[in-house]
């Protein structure tokens, strides 16, 4: 249901931020790139989304956690089906859904979470934003309320102050005081004093006792508040205790990511255990610091009602229904979790050692021991066939080895469907097992059956350990492969890092066939250098990876997608470049120049040479064609990429033919396709008759045997390496081994010719 | 001695009378092949002004021959000599004007140092010259002119034979390029092409060396090339006829008695 359809890979290994990259629609996805420029971590990225283990090694040395996000395509209304309850408007956003993303994001002790995001983690964030909103808006009326409390008990303080200080004043022995202080004065002072403070002393403590009783109504009422609110503070400082706790042991975390990345060797292991504690305790305090946060969070919540003067049961009550109308019930990482129970698998096929085996007993199969060498390719093998240990069981043994028999001329035949490649002459390889039983010489064995393994071809019989690393990669690999797509009830994602390095190319070209008869049941993203395993018309397939700087290993990888393809570095592209004909790595597509396609490699290299000779300095790069017959391909990148180009040719039936395609199709809605082909001036044949035949043959061929046709006619009657001699002629050019002063008037008229043509373009 | 002798038996005796005969036979019919392989040289009046072809054979067939071919605007005239004379010069002759003939009609625009280039090829080629020193040594040495009727010029490049021009009573020599139709010892290199702006009343000469090496009866000694120069430059004034009785009189006064040595090739044009 769900199928891979884009990722975005952010601080994994070289690659800060891929942003997001689509894969091929038609499920099989090629990087190219140079060594080092990370195409293995975009495979290591996507399997560790799915698996969620990483080690310190992949991490960035400034130390970025990474996040890996995925994006789906799936069918619309599929959410629906799986999210329980979702409530009115989550419903409402996963009707409309066609896609689906999910982020897996790594923390300091490199445990992960997958959660959704993309539009659903936006929804569920908004609701979550309006709660914290929410909360903080209760916080600062709690604090309000807290302080205002105080207000009232400081003022309430000082009023008790105030009354008591009245009530000695009006009290007897502190009248006899009085007295004695003022026995100075004169008994009718004192008398009219006396009386005169009395009255307002009274007064005062009565206005007192009222301030009092009024403050004390209000902090009794308050009581809940303050109540509430100290709790809150509590909570409040346990939570930074908490988040202190975790700032000292990310730190011991990180530091111990330094100097794993840094130093680039293990750690002893008595730090290792101290490291373990110290990531014990993290995960803890994690999981405590959550709990804290939430009662913290329902606290405040809990406390606004309060504020508004419920009792503690309504507010409880109240909290409740408030997180239910501020939170969904779901998350981004219980979506994320639920959701990703229908994610495809994700396989990096990486190491191939478990090869089929020479023998394998009949026991280890049926009790799955994994552990025997070749399990997993006899289970492969198995898969394959059709089979189950009841097929085993044929009590016939004349029956069975004819079922034996037919089912391998059966895989036989379906593996020769990929596997094009011929041993020698013309037999090619048959896969073969048989079914036997151990002899009386093995102990404790004795009659029990045994499966054992062969290649065989037709001068040999031997066990897949005898045959070629080639052929034992490639059977490894066509039976993983086909049996993963008749097994798995669920999409794939077959990540696969520079398959058939070990291969011919004509069996690099069985791999594509392999991955294109599976690429219904599973997506495939591969690294290749190999321009066999690019198809030429198939460019949309293809990412690039480079770093920023070509000439850091520590700058950051970036990926080009097929649009951008153009501005990606010459080495980058050469697979590409190798398939389309360029061979020359210093030369590339490029947008700053007039591009100008040429027949084929040979034409390539005698452009080239004449530019040097000449010493154009004009703004022109010469691109070869495969042959006459991929011209249309490349015109049709060149106006993909938006690039100033035009397509030379010569006086050939093909490349006449191909002037009249190209005006009638490539460019038929191009009012210029006149100045986009140009025809050679001169009746060349090819590239190599532009050079006189005393100079053909004088720099060319080094002969001084009588040619009479043109050159290049001479070339293809005596079929000679044509560009072998035409690469040899650009060298010696480059090495000034040849002049300009060395060609005839009719060469040089000629090349003349070509560097107007070439001063020409525009 | 007497065993050696009988040993080898004379050639000559055994040759039957009739044999000889044949074999003269063949020889003329040969000629009349050559001869008819080389242009009529009526098909050069109406394009030149005037001119004259003095060709004479030491042989019944020969290994000097003169080429023309024309279009509308454009005319090749051409004397070679071909190394050798008799049989295996005409045979190489005829190998010349063939290619001379492909050359011209597949391009009567080339330079005329391009035609050289090509037909040297093509000898190479047919003669199996690959610059092994065991190659066969044959070659032709030739002069050839391209006349541009439209422009007044006129083109010349040479393999080991060149051009005489007389203008307003003056000679100018252009000099070949000391190299032939065929393997080099060295190395090949490209003719050069000779571009002459011409005017009326030019008058060229292209030539084998066979008048200048003949041996004269009486001197025993070649006639020279200085000589020959002479004859042409003070014979400039008459007509073409003339000029070619002229140099057939003199060829023959100084031969006397003596044997033809060579094949004797001139052709003399005026524009």
């Amino acid at each position: 249901m769900m199928k891979l359809k884009a990722f975005r890979i952010k601080n994994f290994r070289s690659i800060v931020d891929t942003d997001w990259q689509n894969i091929s629609p038609d499920n099989i996805t090629c990087l190219i790139g140079q060594n080092e420029s990370g195409k293995t971590s975009v495979l290591e990225g996507l399997k560790v989304f799915y698996s969620g283990i990483i080690s310190e090694d992949v991490l960035r040395s400034d130390l970025s956690l990474p996040e890996i996000s995925c994006r789906f395509t799936i069918p619309k209304g599929w959410l629906i089906k799986i999210t329980d309850n979702p409530g009115t408007e989550l419903k409402e956003l996963l009707s409309g859904l066609t896609h689906l993303e999910l982020t897996r994001s790594w923390i300091a002790d490199l445990s992960s979470v997958i959660k959704v995001s993309g539009e659903i983690s936006q929804y569920l964030d908004s609701l979550e934003d309006a709660w914290r909103i929410y909360l903080n808006d209760v916080t600062v009326k709690l604090e309000e309320e807290m302080i205002s409390i105080q207000d009232l008990e400081t003022t309430f303080s000082k009023l008790i102050e105030e009354e008591s200080d009245i009530r000695s004043k009006l009290s007897p022995g502190k009248e006899k005081k009085f007295s004695f202080r003022l026995f100075w004065k004169k008994p009718a002072d004192m008398e009219n004093q006396k009386n005169s403070h009395f009255p307002g002393l009274k007064n005062q403590l009565n206005q007192l006792k009222k301030q009092k009783e009024e403050i004390n109504d209000i902090l009794l009422k308050k009581q809940p508040v303050k109540s509430a609110g100290e709790k809150w503070k509590k909570l409040q400082e346990k939570c930074t205790q908490i988040d202190d706790h975790m700032k000292e042991l990310s730190l011991k975390l990180e530091e111990r990511h330094q100097r794993m990345t840094l130093l680039m060797r293990p750690i002893e292991e008595d730090v290792d255990s101290e490291w373990k504690e110290v990531l014990y305790d993290y995960r803890k305090t994690k999981s405590e610091r959550e709990i804290r946060i939430a009662q913290l969070d329902n606290h405040i919540a809990f406390s606004g009602y309060i504020i508004d003067g419920c009792t503690e049961e309504e507010a409880e009550n109240k909290v409740n229904e408030v997180i239910q109308s501020y939170k969904s019930q779901f998350n981004n990482a219980y979506l994320g979790k639920k959701y990703f129970e229908y994610c495809p698998v994700f396989e990096l096929f990486e190491d191939f050692g478990s090869l089929l085996p020479n023998r394998i007993d009949m026991e280890d199969i049926v009790s799955g021991n994994e552990k025997v060498e070749g399990y997993k390719a006899a289970r492969n093998f198995l898969t394959l066939a059709q089979l189950d240990y009841s097929f085993f069981q044929q009590p016939s043994s004349r029956i069975l080895k004819q079922k034996i028999e037919n089912l391998n001329n059966t895989l036989t035949h379906n593996f020769h469907d990929f596997w094009q490649q011929s041993i020698g002459r013309n037999n090619k390889i048959h896969i073969q097992f048989e079914l036997d039983h151990y002899n009386a010489s093995y102990e404790g064995k004795a009659g029990k059956p045994y499966l054992e393994f062969w290649i065989k071809d037709e001068g040999e019989r031997l066990y897949p350990k005898q045959r070629s690393r080639g052929v034992r990669w490639f059977l490894s690999f066509y039976m993983e492969l086909m049996a993963s797509a008749n097994v798995i009830d669920k999409q794939m994602v077959l990540l696969v890092d520079e398959p058939g390095v070990s291969l011919h190319a004509r069996a690099q070209e069985d791999v594509l066939k392999v991955f294109e008869n599976i690429k219904d049941k599973i997506q495939i993203i591969y690294t290749t250098h190999s321009p066999h395993l690019v198809e030429i018309n198939k460019l949309h397939r293809v990412l690039a990876v480079q770093r920023d700087n070509l000439d850091s290993m520590r700058s950051t990888s970036r990926i080009l997608d097929p649009l951008q393809l153009a501005s990606a570095s010459p080495d980058t592209l050469t697979p590409l470049q190798n398939i389309l004909g360029n061979p020359m790595g210093s030369e590339g597509f490029s947008s700053k120049r007039f591009n100008l396609i040429v027949n084929d490699t040979g034409s390539f290299y005698m452009l080239n040479a004449i530019i040097l000779l000449m010493g154009f300095k004009g703004k022109v790069c010469v691109i070869p064609s495969t042959n006459v017959s991929s011209i249309p391909l490349l015109c049709n990148i060149m106006m993909g990429w938006g690039m100033d180009f035009a397509v030379l040719l010569f006086e050939n039936d093909d490349e006449i033919h191909m002037a009249e395609l190209l005006k009638n199709s490539v460019f038929k809605t191009d009012s210029n396709s006149r100045e986009i082909i140009i025809k050679m001036p001169g009746a060349f044949l090819n590239s190599e008759d532009i050079l006189s035949t005393l100079d053909f043959k004088n720099h060319l061929l080094e002969s001084r045997e009588g040619i009479t046709v043109p050159n290049s006619v001479y070339i293809r009657e005596k079929e000679l390496p044509r560009n072998f001699i035409l690469s040899r002629f650009l060298s010696n050019v480059k090495e000034e081994k040849i002049k300009v002063s060395d060609f005839d008037e009719e060469t040089l008229e000629n090349f003349k010719l070509i560097t107007d043509l070439l001063r020409g373009l525009k | 001695m007497n065993v050696e002798k009988q040993d080898k038996p004379d050639l000559f005796s055994l040759i039957p009378r009739q044999g000889m005969n044949d074999h003269v036979a063949s020889l003329r019919y040969a000629q009349m092949i050559q001869r008819a392989l080389m242009p009529n040289p009526a098909i050069l009046k109406g394009q030149l002004k005037d001119f004259f072809i003095l060709f004479l054979p030491r042989d019944i067939v020969s290994g000097d021959f003169y080429y023309a071919y024309h279009t509308k605007l454009k005319m090749c005239i051409a004397a070679g000599d071909c190394t050798g004379h008799g049989v295996p010069g005409a045979l190489l002759s005829i190998l010349g004007i063939s290619f001379l003939n492909e050359i011209m009609q597949s391009d009567i625009n080339l330079n005329a140092n391009r035609i050289l280039n090509r037909m040297r090829e093509k000898i190479m080629l047919s003669l199996h010259q690959t610059g092994n020193s065991r190659d066969a040594q044959d070659s032709i040495d030739i002069g050839l002119c391209i006349i541009d009727s439209a422009s007044w010029k006129l083109q010349y490049s040479g393999a080991n034979r060149p051009l005489i021009m007389i203008r307003n009573g003056e000679l100018t020599e252009f000099k070949p390029d000391k190299m032939t139709l065929g393997v080099e010892p060295v190395k090949e290199a490209s003719f050069t092409n000779n571009c002459i702006d011409t005017k009326p009343g030019d008058s060229f000469y292209l030539f084998s060396d066979g008048f200048a090496d003949q041996f004269g009866e009486i001197t025993d000694k070649k006639f020279k090339y200085k000589h020959f120069k002479r004859i042409i430059h003070s014979s400039e004034e008459l007509p073409m006829a003339q000029q070619r009785q002229r140099l057939e009189s003199a060829f023959n006064e100084w031969k006397g008695k003596a044997q033809q040595v060579d094949d004797v090739l001139v052709i003399g044009f005026q524009l």
